[in-house]
């Protein structure tokens, strides 16, 4: 692709993260060596030998890349799988994240997957900075990274703290990417990644439902309401906003405002949430009828 | 035996989806990932297929040298998307293992050949 031809445009021409920790990989398990690496360097708590029992299959003796992704979510962090490209790698790394590659070292039909970190580079010396294996700073050419790179079709990801999104994060992207952390991380991680989410999206009706429920879930109904108001406001049919809006207000026992808000989310019947929408409608006639 | 525990899988899967219409833990709130899957219709469907992608998943983690608790655990942490990925398609998976010692060596001698005889 001829990086040193044409260097992406506005990138630095040269980054090197030298406080990023260095964890020497015990025999084959570069995964988490590697992972160990960007995660201690965002502040969690962990070692390489405690991320052998998430990331390392015995019978394989290494670790998938899926797992790489899933293990990082157990400790709060939003990993984010990057564009297969160079130009968001040396992105990433110039604003301070150090990123998890995916190089296949082998020669021919011999395969040698291995995970590194890149902490550096430098576009006049032609050179990426790698912590790798036991190397703590591994120089390696461009062309000699990309051959390498190349066979896992430009496999690369960082794990960010909730509320630090990756500089080349796209809308979708990054959303599946929070989703996927809710799975198994704390609640309080989702709504910080949720929030952040939304200062750079604001528009997005499913991030604004998705933080309106974690507030939810923790009992925090008032920062629920807060959400979806403004979620309302951007989005007035939305029949998901509308109905969780009501069943919030509903909750904090101000039935008469659920319910006005409920009929309009009655309204259109052709809406997949139309049966949920019409249970609520339910509940709030319901707990107003015992409340007389 | 395989089609034995299919149809066991299928007959149970069949129950549970009577029993179980999808829901969220809460009474009215719809949840997140509903909002996220495009269609409702499609979501029995998914239902189904990803409970079988994770099943198949836990089975070969633990042909692989897990145990059954840490292979569920493993797989909780992975989306729809990834285990549907990933789902028969562990043993061909690309796994990171080595440091690459002997092979960046064999490497090195690769590109000091291409580079001095094929240019």
């Amino acid at each position: 692709m001829g990086l040193r031809d044409t260097w992406p445009a506005g990138v630095a021409v040269q980054a090197e993260l030298r406080e990023v920790p260095f964890f020497p990989q015990q025999d084959y398990q570069c995964g988490p060596a590697a992972l160990a690496t960007t995660l201690v360097h965002t502040g969690a708590q962990v070692t390489p030998e405690e991320l052998v029992k998430w990331v390392y299959l015995p019978a394989r003796q290494g670790s998938l890349q899926t797992e790489m992704l899933a293990a990082s979510r157990r400790y709060s962090r939003v990993s984010y799988q990057l564009a297969p490209r160079f130009a968001d790698l040396l992105r990433e790394v110039a604003a301070g994240n150090p990123v998890i590659v995916l190089q296949d070292t082998g020669v021919g039909p011999i395969a040698n997957w291995h995970y590194a970190v890149v902490i550096g580079f430098d576009y006049p010396a032609g050179e990426l900075y790698l912590r790798s294996g036991e190397t703590k700073r591994l120089a390696i050419p461009f062309t000699v990274f990309e051959y390498t790179w190349k066979k896992s079709h430009y496999w690369a990801m960082v794990t960010l703290p909730p509320g630090r999104l990756p500089l080349t994060a796209t809308e979708p992207g990054y959303l599946a990417a929070i989703s996927a952390m809710e799975r198994v991380g704390e609640a309080r991680a989702a709504i910080s990644a949720y929030s952040a989410f939304l200062e750079r999206w604001p528009d997005n009706v499913v991030a604004s439902v998705g933080l309106a429920n974690r507030y939810y879930a923790l009992g925090a109904l008032k920062e629920a309401e807060f959400v979806l108001r403004r979620a309302a406001a951007r989005h007035p049919d939305s029949v998901v906003v509308l109905n969780n809006l009501a069943q919030t207000l509903s909750d904090l026992g101000r039935n008469d405002e659920a319910l006005a808000l409920i009929e309009r989310a009655v309204q259109p019947d052709e809406s997949p949430f139309a049966a949920a929408a019409r249970d609520t409608h339910a509940l709030i006639l319901r707990r107003m009828g015992r409340s007389k | 035996m395989k089609s034995t525990l299919t149809n066991m899988l299928c007959r149970f899967l069949a129950i549970a989806m009577v029993m179980l219409p999808f829901q969220t833990g809460q009474a009215s709130m719809i949840g997140t990932d509903q909002v996220n899957s495009a269609a409702a219709v499609q979501l029995d469907r998914n239902v189904v297929l990803n409970y079988l992608s994770r099943s198949q998943t836990i089975n070969q983690f633990q042909a692989l040298g897990l145990d059954a608790q840490a292979a569920r655990d493993r797989v909780a942490a992975m989306t729809d998307d990834e285990v549907g990925t990933l789902a028969g398609k562990i043993h061909a998976a690309p796994a990171g293992a080595d440091g690459g010692g002997l092979a960046l060596l064999v490497l090195v001698v690769f590109f000091i050949w291409y580079f001095a005889f094929r240019r």
